[in-house]
């Protein structure tokens, strides 16, 4: 008789696959990626990764909104879209599948950055063979022979997979499963930059070592979780925390170690060291990836696990994330105006923003039953959209001011750059306004709705800061503003590479869109307003 | 429609005059085609001031349609006396303004066009905002007028210029982002009571609870009070004048900060009263300080530039008195206030600019019996100064009386501690007046010219304004009047009654002048 | 008819500000056509006034109401105008003095290449004064006041390119809006109290209201007055304001401008009668003025200022006798009538002497002109006398009727006067013989010699009337006639303390003390008069005080301009210190704390653990605090 026989037979596990569709279609994107990549001829592979990444990525899309539409309104006093599936593990709802709608959006344009190959002598920002040593002749060798790592395409796609994935996992496992699904290839793809090799190893080694040391932080709330509820379900929890059984201790612990785990990736203050360091040694095409898609990744779980799980003792963990809210706010914002270079300056303005987006979150706010208000979770939609998309354009902006030793991020490099193209420093400008929350660009749009839904919730000191806050962030932005165009170029000023199409591409669609919905926000903040509340 | 139409023409043109003037290297399509627009405004506008029915008052020419829902917001134009005055002083201003600076001699003349479109997007935004009767609609142009006005100074100013255009943005970005503050709680309290909405008229109806309205009131009043400016949060405007160009100074000092006082009046005695009344102590006990120190900071300044701006922070005193001393007398003469100041500021802007383009320095003892060479210059900045001191005959005359009166009859304290304040005018522009322009000539002094055509052009009308003014203000204060009762009642502060009335009927202002 | 009383201002103002637009052309006959305009106001002004003179006593005030200047809220104000008995007479004055001055400026600025500008700031004149007298609202009044303020200051300061005259007139505008806070306040005042700031209706309200109002509208008004007509405490102005050209000092400073505070304080009689405190206040002032006038006016040796003096003095007669309430409201009028004839004619001819000594204004230089200059001398010799108080001149009837009503107030009032008339003979007399008698002093280049017609038919006119002026009373005709204006007091007898003096007893001591001043004059100054003037060490403790006008500016320096410059100073350093340096170091501290924060930012990957490890520690900690609390 066979062994095992007695053994109970295992389900196949049931899962939505119309819903999940888009999940599939870019895994396996990603998978086909690494199929090419062994397979394809080396002339046109990169050109092939290429067309692959923006198919898959726009098949997703396409499916994402289609999947959206037909998302089922779940009955209840709050309007809220969409179901728990995946055996539980994930939760396809409204904010959800929009996250994955603003994900890949943000992915399609980080991609078009990856492929940019006009800038650098005809080759993409990633260096030529990650194994030579920096400097070393064999490098000089891989430049002449043109070589070039093309696994950067499903390195990406793997990397957005595990974002969408982190935004609707409906339990910690799961989570945390996407938490390193994402954070494996960003930690790869941050090391290979063409130009400053060491600085960009640097970083790789940096946030891989804190990356995990956080993992391990949310790893070991989820356990405390288990201990306290029994089970890694957000409903789950909820329930339990609803019933207060178990020790108190246990939940806060749980809460701390999870909300540490969630605010590193977030790179909230005091977890936000890895940020600048990071953000500066990436290739910029990567930095721009990781400021709009981890962040939002991270903050839609954030919010998941806050509100679903912990949300019957959110008068607990309320004024912690209130004082990191306003640190963060103030540092990133403070710290900002000694910056001397473009992208650490940018990473700790995103650092500001992720104080300010606390606010919004913080709020919790969910509206009166049945009326269409600004709830904290819209809110925190809105901005990250509206942030990310601004930010990329930022970064792409870097990308194209350059000198003889490649992209030229020192900020004095930068002086009289509204002179040389007025253009360029134009757009720039435009994105700093934007950040600034300067009326008539987007970034006030997402200003207003995170301030209003913490006053709703009852925060209004804690908007007062906000304001007086985003008035030191104003100042630093001013200044770039002041520095292109106020200030006379030193020497023969900056060189401004206009040739990069792909590149230009990506920084008019942002600035397009950083003043239509500065001008128009109407159908994005009624989309954010669709999308509804949370399903447990 | 027609206010929206108003504020786009300027605007539109600023798109064209950029677009034209960023290939052509000869500057004349630039500065025909701005001024063009800026004409076309001003017909417009006086076309709506000519639909107005000044019988029936309250807020004419509305249009109102959704903008975003969620948030309640709307575009929503209309004016009421007050709005459809600032209109006006805007729309006649800009013209002028565009005709001084097509003279002006730039640091780099093939930037002329830029200038020019910036002077034009700045009307098109103040115009937007004084008729908006939204309130988000009004904060939003609000500080949208900050990024215009930030890249007049800090791309064509003097050689300070970019600290100064930082301390304006910034200073003015803090009031605003309090505002902003503000704004937000404003919409929390419309959604709590119903459907969000921004609309004046459904704020007006919103009964507040007295901390959070106090709150609200303060949000408003600091960008009010900064962007005025009341003292101490005036010190931006100094650096910011001195280093503006004289046309960049008209459009911030006699325009923009009319937004100040504007909303003041407008929006925080419209939606926070009781709030207003509750303040109403300590921002005269500010406005009296302003005027004071502002005129004795006026003297001793040997900047021109920096004089004229430190006499607008006395002005604008006047002006927050009055509208604080809630008597209708002196709130329409503080409205009437802003438009004669207006006119006297941006004209003594215009010349003293005139002088320092000539002489190279901005420096009044650089300067001296000017007067025996050029004449009609210095007869324009002795009519301009007049104006400043507030002369009888001359239209502030009657607008800082009314301020004074009124307050007079609410605290006597304050009126007479600013009464003061005209000993002081005169000693500011008479003092300039001569070290400038009377004694004998200083040599250095002796290669300073009269002026030329365009540039009386640009003055004249001012100056001929000013005077008409000053013996016909009727006109503009049947205007003015309505909007003020309505404002009066709402605030709900009579007037308080002569002690010994005499027998004297006071005939009903007649209707019309227009 | 008197509906059109506005054409007496519309035409020289219009003539003035036309003058302006029109440009040099108008160099040639500009002057032509403002004596024109002014000469028009003039007869029409006649026309007016005979036709008041027609109509019978009850209706002699005519109110021509142009327009509403002001209406919102409460505050209405029309532009209206009242051509009365007052009125009649200034508008006579004003209007006559004005033109004989106009004719006598072709003449003397006809070398001048600003002349049109000249001849359009004295029609502008011209208009602001009546305007100010021909007002029925005090803000109308206001208007006028500044109006000529600013023609004062203007022609004050005429030859700009003089760094004196400059300053004079500045300061005479400066000095003048402290007098218009005065104004201003009392015209707030009237507002919040009667609803109204018309003349009328102010003054008839007076009574029903508390005296405390009448006395602080009595003050205040009085502040202005005393700016306006050079008064202590606010006298500094006048003398300085010699610097403009004669016939303005002549016009201005002399007949009609300076003299508009005694038509303010008469014109608000209702007021004062309500405040027995505001009339002292009233006597005090003019008191004190007329003899520091008196004294200044010993000492000058120019003889602008010298004159200058005089009519402070002078005004202080009237000043004081309008404080005395209705008893001299009639008489202050009268002799500012005669006051406006004679020293016109005085100063005019003091201009036609510098005409002719090469602009010189120095006594010192002058002597034995009476010879040189006949006509001069002649005439202003009448204008001596009547100043004076010769018998049977203008200024001998208008001084004595002030002085008996002093004595009437009060013994120690009336001595002030009785001693002021005997300084006055005493300078007038110091004046004359340094001029015209005595041996020649006259510098080397200057041959004295007589102005041409234009100049002294104008002289001429004012000689006749500083003598036939005094017509005026005969009768009583002054005072009936401004009776309906400013009340009628009954007096004929005179007492001094406790004794009854008969009025022609009273004119005979006047008469006498005025002789002694005369005599002194003489006997000091018949002859050997230094032809240098001496230097102060040299000369007495009165003369210098007398010199330096009783160091009046040296006062106002101490106790006001230089507490204020210094004030300012301050400011401008708290403004860039203080106020602003606040922001700024803010600003600092920021970039401050910016570079403290980044610190921990080493790039190593331990102290970074490190952060993280202890943020995850404090929020663990701040957890349990949170839950505890």
């Amino acid at each position: 008789m066979l062994p095992f026989a007695d053994l109970p037979p295992i389900a196949a596990p049931e899962l939505e696959y119309a819903l999940l569709a888009p999940l599939f279609i870019v895994s396996a994107g990603a998978v086909l990626g690494v199929v090419i990549e062994a397979a394809w001829p080396r002339s046109t592979r990169f050109t092939a990764q290429i067309v692959l990444t923006v198919v898959t990525v726009v098949a997703a899309l396409a499916d994402t909104i289609w999947v959206y539409t037909d998302l089922d309104v779940v009955d209840g006093d709050r309007v809220a879209r969409g179901q728990v599936g995946g055996e539980g593990a994930l939760s396809i709802d409204g904010p959800g599948v929009f996250t994955w709608g603003m994900l890949l959006v943000f992915g399609l344009l980080s991609a078009l950055l990856y492929a940019e190959r006009r800038l650098d002598g005809g080759l993409s920002s990633f260096t030529g063979r990650a194994a030579d040593a920096p400097g070393s002749a064999a490098e000089a060798e891989a430049t002449k022979a043109r070589l070039e790592h093309s696994e950067v395409f499903p390195l990406l796609l793997f990397a957005l997979v595990g974002m969408m994935l982190f935004a609707t996992s409906n339990d910690l496992l799961t989570m945390f499963v996407a938490l390193e699904v994402l954070s494996l290839p960003l930690y790869l793809m941050c090391g290979i930059a063409r130009r400053r090799r060491l600085l960009s190893q640097e970083a790789a080694l940096k946030y891989f070592l804190l990356g995990a040391f956080s993992s391990v932080f949310f790893l070991y709330g989820a356990a405390l979780a288990y201990g306290y509820s029994g089970s890694f379900r957000l409903s789950d929890i909820a329930a339990a925390v609803g019933a207060r059984s178990g020790s108190e201790n246990l939940l806060l612990a749980a809460m701390a170690m999870l909300a540490v785990g969630l605010l590193f990736k977030i790179g909230a203050v005091p977890f936000h060291s890895w940020t600048p360091d990071v953000y500066q040694g990436a290739p910029t095409p990567v930095s721009a990836f990781m400021a709009a898609g981890t962040k939002t990744a991270a903050f839609i779980a954030l919010v998941r696990v806050f509100y679903v799980g912990f949300g019957g003792s959110s008068w607990d963990w309320r004024p912690i994330f209130w004082i990191i809210a306003i640190v963060t706010m103030f540092v990133g914002s403070i710290v900002a105006v000694s910056q001397t270079d473009a992208k650490r300056m940018l990473a700790y303005s995103s650092i500001a923003h992720a104080g300010f987006i606390l606010v919004g979150f913080v709020g919790a706010y969910e509206g009166p039953a049945g009326a269409d208000r600004i709830t904290s979770v819209s809110s925190v939609l809105i901005y990250l959209t509206i942030y990310g998309i601004s930010s990329i354009g930022a970064f792409a902006v870097v990308m194209l001011v350059r000198d003889s030793s490649g992209e030229a991020t020192h900020l004095a490099k930068w002086a009289g750059l509204g002179r040389v193209s007025p253009w360029l420093a134009g757009t720039f400008a435009l994105f700093m306004l934007s950040f600034a929350g300067i009326p008539l660009t987007a970034g006030f749009i997402g200003k207003w709705a995170v301030f209003s839904s913490a006053w709703a919730g009852g925060f209004w000191p804690l908007v007062v800061v906000g304001v007086l806050m985003s008035a030191i962030a104003a100042y630093f932005y001013v200044r770039v503003i002041v520095l292109m165009f106020f200030t006379d170029p030193v020497g023969d000023g900056p060189s401004v590479v206009v040739s990069g199409r792909l590149t230009t591409v990506v920084i008019a669609v942002s600035a397009i869109a950083t003043v239509v919905l500065g001008i128009v926000p109407g159908p994005l903040v009624d989309l954010a307003q669709h999308a509804g509340a949370l399903v447990r | 429609m027609m206010l929206l139409l108003l504020a786009a023409t300027p605007l539109v043109g600023a798109v064209l005059v950029a677009a034209f003037g960023s290939g052509a290297a000869p500057h004349v399509r630039p500065k025909a085609i701005s001024l063009a627009f800026s004409v076309v405004a001003l017909a417009i506008a006086l076309v709506a001031l000519g639909r107005y029915d000044i019988g029936q008052g309250g807020y004419q020419l509305t249009t109102e349609r959704e903008w975003i829902s969620v948030f309640g917001a709307h575009l929503a134009f209309g004016v009421n006396g007050i709005g459809i005055t600032m209109v006006l002083l805007t729309a006649i201003l800009t013209p002028l303004v565009l005709v001084a600076a097509s003279g002006e001699r730039l640091a780099q003349p093939e930037r002329m066009s830029t200038y020019l479109a910036l002077i034009l997007s700045v009307e098109g935004l103040a115009l937007a905002a004084f008729s908006a009767t939204d309130a988000f609609m009004f904060y939003v142009l609000f500080e949208a007028t900050l990024i215009p006005l930030y890249f007049l100074i800090g791309s064509f100013g003097g050689p300070n210029r970019s600290y100064a255009a930082v301390k304006f943005l910034v200073y003015n970005l803090v009031g605003g982002l309090l505002m902003l503050a503000a704004i937000v709680g404003l919409y929390v309290v419309s959604a709590r009571a119903g459907t969000p909405s921004y609309l004046l008229s459904d704020l007006q109806q919103l009964d507040i609870s007295t901390t959070t309205e106090r709150i609200l009131f303060c949000g408003f009043m600091a960008a009010f009070a900064i962007k005025a400016p009341l003292w101490p949060f005036h010190t931006w405007l100094p650096d910011a004048a001195a280093q503006a160009t004289p046309s960049t100074s008209v459009m911030m000092v006699s325009v923009l900060d009319k937004l100040g006082t504007f909303g003041m009046l407008v929006w925080c005695l419209g939606i926070f009263p009781d709030a207003a009344d509750w303040a109403a102590p300590v921002i005269i006990v500010l406005a009296v300080v302003s005027i004071i120190y502002g005129a004795l900071a006026a003297i001793g300044q040997d900047d021109l530039r920096r004089l004229v701006a430190f006499t607008s922070v006395s002005h604008f005193g006047f002006i927050i008195l009055g509208i604080f001393a809630f008597t209708t007398t002196s709130m329409s003469g503080a409205t009437l206030y802003m438009f004669n100041h207006g006119l006297s500021t941006a004209a003594l802007f215009l010349v003293t600019g005139m002088m320092i383009a000539r002489r190279g320095s901005a420096a009044i003892g650089d300067f001296g019996g000017v007067q025996k060479i050029a004449p009609i210059m210095s007869g324009f900045l002795l009519v301009a100064g007049l104006s400043s001191l507030s002369l009888p005959g001359l239209a502030p005359f009657i607008s800082e009386f009314m301020v004074l009166a009124g307050t007079y009859t609410r605290s006597i304290p304050a009126a007479v501690i600013a009464t003061l304040g005209i000993v002081l005018a005169a000693m500011y522009i008479l003092i300039m007046y001569q070290r400038t322009m009377t004694g004998p000539l200083s040599d250095d002094a002796r290669g300073v010219t009269d002026l030329v055509v365009h540039e009386k052009v640009a003055l004249a009308p001012m100056v001929v304004l000013i005077v008409g003014l000053g013996f016909f203000p009727q006109p503009l204060l049947n205007v003015i009047n309505p909007a003020i009762d309505s404002v009066a009642s709402h605030v709900g502060v009579g007037d308080p009654e002569p002690r010994t009335p005499t027998q004297i009927v006071v005939p009903a202002p007649q209707e019309g002048g227009h | 008819m008197f509906d059109l009383q506005w054409l007496l201002i519309a035409v020289p103002l219009a003539s003035g500000l036309g003058l302006l637009a029109w440009g040099k052309e108008a160099d040639r006959f500009g002057h032509l056509i403002a004596t024109a305009a002014s000469t028009f106001s003039f007869v029409f002004g006649v026309v007016l006034f005979a036709n008041l003179l027609g109509s019978d006593a009850g209706d002699r005030s005519h109110t021509a109401n142009l327009f509403t200047w002001i209406d919102a809220g409460r505050f209405h104000v029309d532009m209206s105008f009242t051509f009365d008995q007052l009125s009649g007479l200034f508008v006579l004055l004003i209007t006559g003095v004005g033109t004989l001055i106009h004719v006598y400026s072709i003449g003397y600025m006809e070398h001048d290449e600003r002349r049109r500008r000249f001849f359009s700031f004295l029609n502008i004149f011209v208009a602001a004064m009546l305007t100010l007298v021909l007002a029925s609202d005090y803000l109308v009044l206001f208007l006028g006041w500044e109006g000529v303020g600013l023609a004062s200051y203007l022609l004050i300061g005429f030859w700009q390119h003089k760094d004196s005259a400059a300053a004079a007139a500045k300061k005479a505008f400066v000095v003048n809006r402290v007098g218009d806070v005065g104004m201003a306040l009392a015209i707030m005042t009237m507002f919040a109290q009667f609803g109204t700031s018309s003349i009328a209706a102010v003054n008839g309200a007076i009574t029903s209201a508390s005296g405390s109002v009448a006395t602080a509208l009595g003050l205040l008004l009085l502040l202005g007055a005393c700016g306006k007509s050079a008064q202590v405490p606010l006298q500094s102005w006048l003398l300085d304001a010699m610097e403009g050209p004669t016939p303005v000092s002549a016009l201005i400073h002399a007949a009609t401008m300076v003299t508009a505070g005694v038509y303010l304080v008469v014109r608000s009689a209702g007021v004062y009668d309500a405040s027995e405190a505001a009339r002292t206040a009233v006597i005090v002032v003019g008191l004190v003025t007329l003899l520091a006038g008196a004294w200044i006016g010993c000492t000058k040796d120019d003889i602008k200022k010298a004159l200058a003096g005089s009519t402070m003095s002078q005004i202080g007669y009237m000043m004081l006798a309008a404080g005395l309430g209705p008893a001299g409201y009639a008489f202050a009028i009268f002799h500012l009538i005669t006051h406006g004839f004679f020293k016109a004619n005085m100063f005019l001819g003091a201009g036609s002497v510098m005409h002719g000594t090469n602009d010189d204004v120095n006594m010192r230089h002058y002597g034995a002109l009476r010879t040189a200059m006949p006509i001069t001398f002649a005439t202003f010799g009448l204008g001596y006398l009547a100043i004076i108080g010769f018998p049977g001149t203008a200024g001998f009837f208008s001084k004595d009727k002030i002085i008996e009503a002093a004595f009437g107030h009060s013994f120690w009032v009336g001595l002030g006067t009785l001693i002021g008339a005997g300084v006055t003979a005493f300078y007038m007399t110091r004046l004359m013989m340094m001029t015209f008698f005595g041996q020649k002093r006259w510098l080397d280049d200057v041959h004295p010699h007589e102005s041409p017609r234009v100049m002294t038919y104008p002289l001429i006119a004012l000689g006749a009337l500083s003598v036939l002026g005094g017509a005026l009373i005969f009768g009583d005709w002054i005072p009936d006639w401004l009776a309906p204006v400013v009340g009628h007091a009954e007096h004929n007898a005179v007492s001094i303390g406790s004794w009854e003096v008969p009025v022609w007893a009273m004119t005979l001591i006047i008469t006498a003390v005025a002789a002694c001043g005369v005599a002194a004059g003489v006997l000091l100054y018949r002859s050997n008069v230094a032809a240098e003037t001496p230097a102060d060490s040299s000369v007495s403790v009165f003369t210098r005080a007398g010199r330096h006008e009783l160091y009046g500016n040296a006062i106002n320096d101490a106790v006001a301009v230089r507490p204020t410059m210094h004030l300012t100073r301050f400011l401008v350093w708290l403004d860039a210190k203080g106020v602003d340096g606040l922001v700024t170091g803010m600003a600092d501290r920021l970039g401050d704390t910016s570079q403290f924060l980044r610190k921990p930012q080493t790039g190593h990957v331990r102290s970074y653990a490190a952060t993280l490890f202890g943020g995850a520690l404090v929020v663990v900690l701040a957890l349990l605090a949170v839950t505890l609390a």
